[in-house]
């Protein structure tokens, strides 16, 4: 074979797997973002880091939901936007740190349709320091840098996100073929089996996560008060509201971090409350606290041999749980 | 622009096409327009520094130059050459270090010296060694009254401009105006990007977030237990090999779609039997200029043995500082010097001694790699330590003085690890792979010369097209993120 003709045959079918790429990415984004309960998806897990910048930037919601996969699991636009008349979008990612917190706030916080970001604080907790994010978390996606100013080239990497990488792939993939598993007139809810946010706690898992989590405690390191301090910092003079909630992790758990660290648990909230209340004097733009991490409608829930109505487990709560934390905020 | 990102294929693929446009009836024109295409891919991070860039460049010729003419005049002097020098390395002082060496003066004094913050210029260590080596190899004579347009396309082309391999002029300046004979060099180019795409974005930038917890961790303050140490020590170790071999193929590989070769950059150093042998494999472009421009001005081995040790440790020290405005990079900078002493040492000691029998060579050759791996292993952690406090918190997890469990050592990170292990010692290079098809300048180390593979060396057969092309597309796959090369930091 003649190197040129190599290099044809190379150059051409990398061309074309390139090309089938972008035109699945494509048709399966548009069929995704088309489908009317096209917002469930945002409840999976996958490469939420990858897309999830794409999305919010293409579908402009008011309201943007940010934290852990407690958010990713817990609030669903298909069932908040009709019951609360808004646009609202599922910005959450697993494990994700006070670094990716902060800066996707600072990314919800810059789009010009936006007017609601809530944040749950867990985000918070840990030690994760300045630019320590998860694999596929990438900076260049977001609508500003992390000191504030316009992304140079966005436009440029989230097209090239969107149409031509792996991540996109794989979400669109896992997106679309959920979707196309609800009949007519099905939602997300009617398939727990596909849309795990909508599945029951067990008694098995209950078990299993009070074993997991035996040794949780929830406090918030220097590195994340520090993330904490820039993100207030950026809704000081944003268009849009920032309200923050400490999330509803039951009962059974919050007990467990108070036998770990009670003074940690106590000191995060303080500090928090702290934060925030220096905040509202220095500013205009008022942040709003709820503390969800205490006995609640939620937190308390009976439950009978583990099965619950709000939990999927003792602290990701269901996306019905996540519509009247919502409510309780004022929503 | 990040050779791993769809921005710089298109721009190759642009360059790659007018270039061969050109080549043919304007050889002219084609210099000229990758001097263009260079500054444009470097002006793409910052147009600003570009200005920089062109400062120095025209300065550098014309002190160069003016050297020439003197001596052609039977002058010379060494001022300018002097002049030139302190231009450069004052520059590379003021955008780099000063940070450091203030920070650490008003450390140390306690005197509240305000401390600059200047944007570190992206490839400035790189174009200013370059531009050293051309102003002492025109006051050597060596140099052929290059005109601008050379000398400039030299110091700015593009393949090599953000991180190496660091060129000398007359490597490249005769490759501008030869006209290529062939029209080959599109495949090998393309194969060759394609390795080291592929080693970026399918093992180094998935082994980056293992290493990234364990030290970004230590960097807290945090005791790193004794798996954490040995997996993040490895899993950093096998990064920064895939990540800059990766760089250099990709470099290399854009070059000879253009039809013009960098030098050999990167081989194999894992598979070094000495810390010698490791600096004639790693980096080759560095240690052979800290070598010609570094250690021999400063005496070499012509003043006895102690003064060569001094020599070789001031040349490593310098080394190390070349890579970064931190004293972890001068401590290991400084460990190599230690390490290069200790092995010509020992060298000079066992001169002369009966060889051991055929028997103990091989297992003799294999500690000599496993110590060797050892040794630049455990210089790599001051290396990405962030400082010396987070250094010393990943060496003492390696003898159990920490208690952390970031990472798990699972059935999956031990196959990993002897993936890795079996890719670096056993498998032939990319040049190795390639060298048939002359991929790259020779080493300037004869006794570690780059022999063509005796198995799965490249050809151009219809199975090589299907294979690499799928390890293409898998690698574009991989490109989710944008995840820099750690050597454009430097």
């Amino acid at each position: 074979m003649k190197k040129n003709r190599y290099a044809f045959w190379f150059l051409g079918n990398v061309a074309l797997a390139i090309a089938a790429l972008a035109a699945f990415n494509a048709v399966a984004g548009s069929y995704i973002l088309h489908h009317p309960c096209g917002g469930s998806v945002e409840t999976l897990s996958g490469f939420e880091r990858a897309l999830k910048p794409v999305w919010l930037d293409e579908i402009r919601p008011k309201l943007v939901l940010i934290g852990s996969s407690r958010v990713r699991d817990g609030f669903d636009p298909t069932l908040i936007d009709p019951a609360l008349n808004t646009h609202s979008f599922n910005y959450g990612a697993s494990s994700m740190t006070p670094y990716e917190a902060r800066r996707f706030v600072q990314d919800a916080l810059a789009q010009p349709s936006v007017t609601q970001v809530v944040v749950a604080l867990d985000a918070f907790t840990g030690n994760g320091g300045v630019g320590e994010a998860l694999p596929s978390f990438d900076e260049t996606r977001l609508a500003v840098t992390p000191e504030g100013t316009p992304t140079p080239r966005r436009r440029l990497w989230l097209m090239t996100t969107r149409f031509l990488s792996g991540g996109a792939l794989g979400m669109n993939a896992l997106a679309a073929w959920s979707l196309a598993q609800l009949k007519e007139g099905q939602t997300a809810a009617d398939r727990p089996d596909i849309f795990g946010a909508y599945s029951h706690m067990t008694r098995a898992i209950m078990e299993r996560d009070l074993a997991y989590r035996r040794a949780r405690s929830m406090r918030m390191g220097e590195a994340a008060d520090r993330e904490l301090s820039v993100t207030l910092a950026a809704a000081c003079h944003a268009k849009a509201r920032l309200i923050l909630f400490f999330p509803p992790d039951n009962m059974a758990i919050i007990a467990r971090y108070r036998q770990s660290d009670g003074p940690g648990l106590d000191a995060f909230k303080q500090r928090v409350s702290q934060a925030v209340a220096s905040h509202n004097q220095q500013c205009e733009n008022k942040v709003a606290l709820f503390d969800f991490l205490a006995p609640n409608a939620l937190t308390t829930e009976p439950l009978k041999d583990g099965v619950s109505a709000n939990y999927v487990d003792l602290v990701h709560f269901r996306p019905p749980a996540g519509l009247w934390l919502l409510r309780q905020m004022g929503m | 622009m990040p050779f791993n990102s769809y921005p710089y294929f298109v721009f190759l693929a642009v360059a790659v096409l007018v270039f061969r446009l050109l080549e043919k009836n304007a050889p002219t024109a084609r210099r000229v327009f990758l001097l263009v295409a260079s500054y444009l891919f470097y002006a793409w991070w910052r147009a600003d520094f570009l200005l920089l860039l062109c400062g120095s460049t025209l300065v550098n010729y014309l002190l160069g130059r003016q050297i020439e003419k003197d001596r052609e005049k039977a002058r010379f002097g060494r001022g300018l050459l002097v002049a030139g020098l302190a231009f450069n390395l004052g520059l590379i002082a003021i955008f780099k270090y000063d940070t450091l060496f203030v920070g650490t003066a008003d450390r140390i004094l306690d005197i509240g010296l305000p401390i600059p913050h200047f944007f570190l210029p992206l490839a400035i260590s790189f174009f200013t060694f370059e531009q050293i080596s051309y102003l002492v190899d025109v006051h050597s004579g060596k140099t052929h009254n290059y005109t601008l347009l050379d000398y400039a396309l030299f110091v700015a082309y593009f393949p090599h401009l953000i991180a190496g391999p660091i060129v000398r002029h007359n490597d490249l300046i005769p490759q501008f105006r030869q006209a290529r004979t062939g029209n080959d060099d599109l495949a090998t180019g393309i194969t060759l990007f394609t390795i080291g795409l592929a080693k970026k974005s399918l093992i180094a930038d998935n082994l980056a977030p293992f290493a990234d917890a364990i030290f970004n961790a230590a960097g807290r303050g945090v005791h790193i237990g004794f798996t954490d140490s040995w997996l993040g020590t490895l899993f950093f170790a096998f990064q920064i090999y895939f990540d800059f071999s990766a760089y250099s193929d990709m470099a290399l590989g854009s070059s000879v779609m253009l039809g013009i070769r960098l030098p050999v950059n990167f081989h194999s150093p894992y598979k070094s039997s000495s810390i010698i042998e490791f600096w004639r494999r790693w980096h080759i472009s560095l240690s052979a200029f800290l070598r010609d421009y570094l250690y021999f001005p400063l005496g070499g081995n012509r003043h006895g043995r102690p003064r060569r040790y001094l020599n070789l440790f001031i040349t490593m020290l310098l080394g190390g500082l070349w890579h970064g405005a931190n004293w972890t990079f001068m401590l290991w900078g400084g460990l190599h010097g230690l390490f290069l002493a200790v092995n010509h040492g020992f060298r000079t000691a066992t001169q002369g001694m009966q060889a051991p029998p055929k028997i103990l060579q091989m297992p003799l050759r294999v500690a000599s790699v496993a110590l060797t791996f050892t040794a630049t292993g455990l210089a790599w952690i001051v290396f990405r330590a962030s400082d010396l406090h987070a250094a010393g918190n990943v060496a003492g997890g390696l003898v159990g003085l920490g208690d952390s469990a970031i990472v798990s050592f699972s059935p999956l990170a031990a196959a990993a690890l002897l993936l890795l292990f079996g890719l670096v010692w056993f498998m032939p290079n990319s040049m190795e792979l390639m060298w048939r098809h002359r991929p790259a300048l020779p080493s300037p180390y004869p006794d570690q010369p780059v022999m063509s593979a005796r198995r799965l060396a490249w050809r151009p057969t219809p199975w090589n097209a299907a294979a690499y092309g799928l390890i293409c597309i898998l690698a574009v796959l991989a490109l989710s993120n944008l995840k820099p090369f750690i050597y454009f930091q430097f």
